[in-house]
């Protein structure tokens, strides 16, 4: 139950660390451009390695953490979009032991599905006037990049503590 | 699934819509949210300037022999404007203004340190932290100090939420349009989209036969009421006939180059009799 605290107080930094740190970082031609989502690789994580429910609710509530925040146009778009992808990531990829290849490609499906997400409520409320083509060259590529290389970083860590949360319950049913 | 794919889209729809304000959770949320990310923004900012700094060490020079041409210029402006203002003045005593009139143009700046930024192209918005006790409402103006930044879209307690002009669109529902007019000539055009591709803001509705230029410097008019007059905008760019032959469209390259914030001018403009 304790890991389950750490998580979320983890996923919380780095929303923390998304839009203060995380933007100093990013290099000055891009910034404006893309826009890295590192909470919701971290979710991903979290909906491969433990359960695809899990991931639908944190998707949901840091979606819509963030969608306060940053209130611009409406609520909703980053709820709706983080909690839907990861669900639907967690359906596709249906094995608590994958290893790093199968998590990478769901990375990547993922992060495309959500940015595919949000341009498509944007375009639906006709707030997005670019074309799909030049969103995904110039946003969503870029962000895939990202992405990746996050995911790969934190892949070791993060599974070894997602590991733990998935065993603690089953050790003590057993004992 | 089904039951929460139609709460969300009316969830989306209801929050679209202008709003007067938000509700206490919103709010909370915000203002606890935006203390933690005050803690880390500011050294990350100045670490990050601290390198830029070291970069930029051997283009200060340069800078520094035009910022003291620029200085020298300054001080025969403001010997210049402050006649001009009290010329200004006498005249508006003699006409007769009345308080309200003379106090419109008289705007309070109010520094903000920027919290986070939000990096999505479609919703790029930052949050400040200045909020409602602070006297911030929607809609005020936001400058840096190059120029005009954006519009204040929500506002919590302690902090509100800038929406900057790279998102503004002509085909949005609720979309600002800014009246803008150049800096010493009779023009007048309005300021209706920024397009990511070429990072310039479009200026359309110029009439026919307006001496505008390129070069020329673009600020806000006042006419549309919610932006205050005199907000510089940009320089123009190109100028080319529009859509229809009739009008012609300017390009304009923003004054703030959005990126790098650090602290940001809320325009207080002075209350409005209330009808």
């Amino acid at each position: 139950m304790k890991r389950y605290q750490l998580l979320i107080l983890l996923l919380f930094l780095l929303f923390i660390f998304q839009g203060t740190i995380g933007f100093w970082l990013t290099p000055p031609a891009l910034q404006g451009i893309i826009s890295p989502n590192l909470v919701f690789v971290a979710i991903l994580f979290a909906t491969i390695y433990h359960h695809r429910h899990t991931g639908l609710v944190l998707g949901l509530i840091f979606g819509i953490v963030h969608d306060i925040i940053y209130y611009g146009e409406m609520i909703g778009t980053y709820s709706f979009g983080m909690g839907v992808s990861a669900y639907i990531m967690g359906m596709i990829f249906n094995k608590p032991r994958s290893p790093l290849p199968v998590m990478l490609t769901a990375v990547i499906l993922g992060s495309l599905l959500l940015d595919s997400m949000l341009f498509g409520i944007y375009k639906l409320f006709r707030i997005n006037p670019d074309s799909y083509n030049w969103a995904l060259l110039h946003q969503m590529l870029p962000d895939l990049l990202i992405h990746f290389a996050f995911a790969l970083i934190i892949y070791v860590p993060v599974r070894k503590q997602l590991d733990l949360v998935v065993k603690a319950p089953r050790r003590s049913k057993a004992s | 699934m089904l039951i929460g794919l139609v709460t969300f889209i009316a969830l989306m729809g209801f929050t679209l819509g202008p709003r007067v304000g938000l509700t206490w959770p919103e709010k909370f949320m915000r203002d606890t949210v935006g203390f933690v990310q005050g803690v880390f923004y500011k050294p990350a900012s100045y670490i990050a300037g601290f390198f830029e700094d070291v970069r930029n060490m051997k283009e200060v020079y340069s800078e520094n022999e035009r910022l003291k041409m620029a200085v020298a210029q300054y001080a025969r402006e403001s010997a210049e404007y402050h006649r001009i203002k009290a010329e200004n003045e006498d005249y508006m005593n003699m006409l007769k203004f009345t308080e309200a009139q003379k106090n419109k143009y008289d705007y309070d700046y109010r520094p903000a340190n920027v919290l986070s930024v939000n990096q999505d192209p479609n919703n790029h918005t930052l949050v400040i932290d200045l909020g409602e006790k602070d006297g911030v409402r929607q809609n005020m103006t936001v400058i840096s100090v190059e120029g005009m930044v954006g519009v204040i879209s929500q506002v919590g307690n302690f902090t509100s939420t800038v929406k900057l002009l790279t998102t503004l669109d002509p085909q949005d529902a609720k979309r600002q349009q800014i009246a803008a007019t150049v800096s010493n000539k009779d023009t007048f055009g309005i300021i209706e989209s920024y397009d990511k591709k070429t990072r310039m803001l479009k200026m359309t509705r110029i009439p026919e036969d307006d001496p505008v230029a390129p070069q020329d410097l673009i600020v806000s008019s006042g006419n549309g009421g919610v932006i205050p007059r005199g907000m510089i905008i940009g320089k123009v760019v190109e100028v080319e006939t529009g859509e229809f032959g009739l009008t012609r469209t300017a390009t304009i390259e923003p004054a703030a180059n959005f990126q790098d914030w650090k602290t940001l001018l809320v325009v207080f403009t002075p209350e409005e009799p209330q009808e």
